[in-house]
């Protein structure tokens, strides 16, 4: 007959001892697996940092003078390593408008040239880029709509805004633009010159978030009332101007060790009259003539960063008489006095980003 | 001693001890954001480019730096618990500013030139 | 020799003991993970925050303004301008909602006497409520050169540390 007294021999009690200490262990990271957990789900604010700081902090690459990912056309899109807001190196979260609208820019395509270019990483995030832009009313974003569950990041910028320059009635008659009223004055070719001195431009102001720098930014001129200028004539309003050309000269050094000025181009798309539309002259203009230098490559084609540009606007008149000129005085100095510009300034903003 | 199912018992626990293995990778990645989030936080990137803007400004714009720089390495030690100094010396043409932070994890020498 | 006739039972005993208090550990605890690096997220997102809503106070709107808000805020002890900027800046959000936060604002500077050289005192400078629940709170620093008298000193150019204690609301 068996006796089943039930004791266990004492190894036997050794080995379930140990094993039953690192079943313990095991036991206590189960609940961890049971749970729906990928290793990519913790990272995505990680993601999210690192993408808010290339994005705000990093000018992005190429971005030199002459060479800046924002200028590239869609053909040279392999060519751009990374994408970057802000306006230079030392300029963190001051972001240029010029690179803001490029990266919103349509033509690039979502998700590929942005994770390329901004995610980076193997793993196929999904993100959502914004940039609120409170003055202007306006929140660009690009990509898919958030979910629930999102790693995020939100960084405070300032965007710099474009210089531009007024010259209307009163700049006018103070700074004597016109010819006076006496007879040997009286011709109906007029010149309005304006300087873009470069070597100054460049140097008085040298920290990018207050430098006007027509190479790379925007810049906008508005000469306006100029039916006003017209004194020697009973009705001003009967006399037809006619904008004959815009021409760009450089001032360079000849042979001889003198300054002379060479045309480089015209500039075809002066806007008239408050029409957004250019208009390539001759055009006949009412009372205003708006030049907007809003294409980066049409400024730096010239390579006049270390000396200075004129803008000659040449006006016909159909009678003899005076008008807007100042080739006998001196060129309107597109500069740093807020009287003659104003100044580019820096605008509050929010970018935040998301990633899942 | 009945030995019939030692290797069933065995095979056993050698599954066990796989599952195990497993079950640790897998915990451990939820460690992967904590560490991530902790070393942003330490490195002082923001302190440094700070401390660094404030010095260059004071310098560029004609202040005081003797008072500057007394006030930021006491203020820099008992607040930020950083030792910061930066000191100027000025060449045949040219103005160096010499910056030094040290916060004990982190060191940051730099020798600035303005032209 | 023990007689082990009846092992199999007991092995049997114990297992389904094992097995049971197994199960009801492990329906306990997936009800929740914890993860432990979740504080730092959120106070990374929150360090960063208010050291970029600081850096954009003392950085000028254009050429024209020789000092940034936070130099005259600081120089003219300006609490309510303080509060109506920081607080628009970290809480305005895309969409409608606008987030809880709240800050406590102070200056440190160095107090030059006699007898100690490198002393320093704190200045209130403003704050959004005093802080009394919320979250786990970070502090962001800026500093700031100004011409202030402070402490003993006559009117000087000072360097000063502007400290705010952020947080977010429950």
């Amino acid at each position: 007959m068996t006796q089943d007294s039930g004791n266990l021999s004492i190894d036997f009690l050794v080995g379930f001892t140990i094993f039953i200490l690192a079943f313990i262990g095991v036991a206590t990271m189960i609940p961890g697996i049971l749970i729906d957990l990928n290793a990519h789900g913790v990272d995505y604010d990680a993601v999210a940092y690192r993408s808010g700081v290339i994005l705000v902090e990093d000018p992005g690459e190429p971005s030199s003078d002459l060479n800046s990912w924002e200028t590239f056309n869609d053909m040279q899109k392999p060519n751009i390593t990374r994408f970057g807001l802000a306006l230079s190196r030392d300029t963190p979260n001051i972001l240029s408008q010029e690179k803001v609208d490029r990266f919103f820019c349509t033509t690039f395509v979502y998700p590929d040239d942005y994770h390329q270019k901004v995610i980076f990483g193997d793993y196929p995030y999904q993100f959502n880029i914004s940039l609120l832009d409170p003055d202007n009313n306006l929140t660009r974003s690009v990509g898919d709509i958030i979910p629930p569950n999102h790693g995020y990041i939100r960084r405070l910028v300032k965007i710099k805004g474009p210089s531009n320059a007024t010259i209307g009635a009163s700049y006018i008659e103070a700074h004597h633009y016109y010819y006076d009223n006496s007879p040997s004055d009286n011709v109906s070719t007029h010149v309005f010159s304006i300087l873009l001195n470069n070597t100054y431009l460049l140097n008085a102001v040298k920290d990018p978030s207050y430098q006007i720098n027509p190479q790379k930014e925007q810049i906008m001129i508005n000469i306006t009332d100029l039916r006003s200028t017209i004194k020697n004539q009973a009705n001003p309003q009967l006399i037809n101007i006619t904008l004959a050309k815009v021409e760009v000269y450089r001032r360079d050094l000849n042979p001889l060790g003198t300054y002379q000025l060479d045309l480089m181009r015209t500039f075809d798309t002066p806007r008239i009259d408050g029409n957004s539309t250019p208009q390539l002259p001759p055009v006949s203009v009412k009372d205003n003539v708006t030049l907007l230098f809003n294409d980066p490559h049409f400024i730096s084609q010239f390579r006049a960063q270390d000396t200075s540009l004129y803008i000659n606007l040449t006006f016909n008149l159909d009678q003899p008489g005076t008008f807007l000129n100042n080739s006998f005085s001196s060129p309107f100095n597109y500069d740093y006095s807020s009287a003659n510009v104003t100044q580019p300034s820096l605008r509050n903003a929010a970018v935040e980003v998301s990633v899942w | 001693m009945n030995e019939d199912a030692q290797w069933i018992i065995m095979m056993g626990f050698l599954v066990s001890f796989s599952f195990f293995f497993l079950a640790m990778v897998i915990n451990q990645s939820t460690v992967v954001g904590q560490t991530t989030a902790e070393s942003v936080s330490e490195f002082p990137k923001n302190d440094i480019r700070d401390t660094r803007d404030a010095i260059l400004w004071s310098v560029n714009n004609g202040t005081d730096t003797d008072w500057v720089q007394r006030d930021m390495s006491a203020i820099s030690l008992s607040r930020r618990d950083a030792v910061v100094g930066f000191s100027t010396f000025t060449s045949i043409d040219h103005e160096f500013v010499y910056i030094h932070f040290n916060n004990g994890v982190t060191s940051y020498n730099e020798n600035w030139t303005i032209l | 020799m023990v007689n082990d006739g009846g092992q199999l039972y007991t092995i049997e005993g114990v297992s389904a003991g094992l097995i049971m208090l197994l199960t009801a550990y492990f329906v306990l605890n997936s009800t929740s993970i914890y993860t432990p690096g979740d504080s730092h997220i959120n106070d990374m997102q929150l360090e960063v925050l208010g050291y970029d809503a600081l850096l954009m106070m003392n950085t000028p709107a254009n050429n024209t303004m020789v000092k940034s808000p936070l130099q005259e805020i600081v120089e003219q002890d300006d609490g309510q301008r303080f509060k109506t900027m920081f607080m628009n800046l970290t809480n305005n959000k895309t969409g409608s909602t606008t987030d809880r936060l709240q800050f406590s604002a102070n200056y440190t500077y160095r107090i030059q006497t006699a007898s100690t050289q490198n002393a320093t005192a704190s200045a209130f400078l403003s704050s959004s409520r005093p802080y009394t629940e919320g979250e786990h709170a970070v502090r962001v620093t800026k500093w700031v050169i100004v011409d202030k008298q402070l402490g003993s000193s006559p009117v000087h150019n000072r360097a000063v540390l502007v400290e705010v204690l952020l947080w977010r609301d429950a």
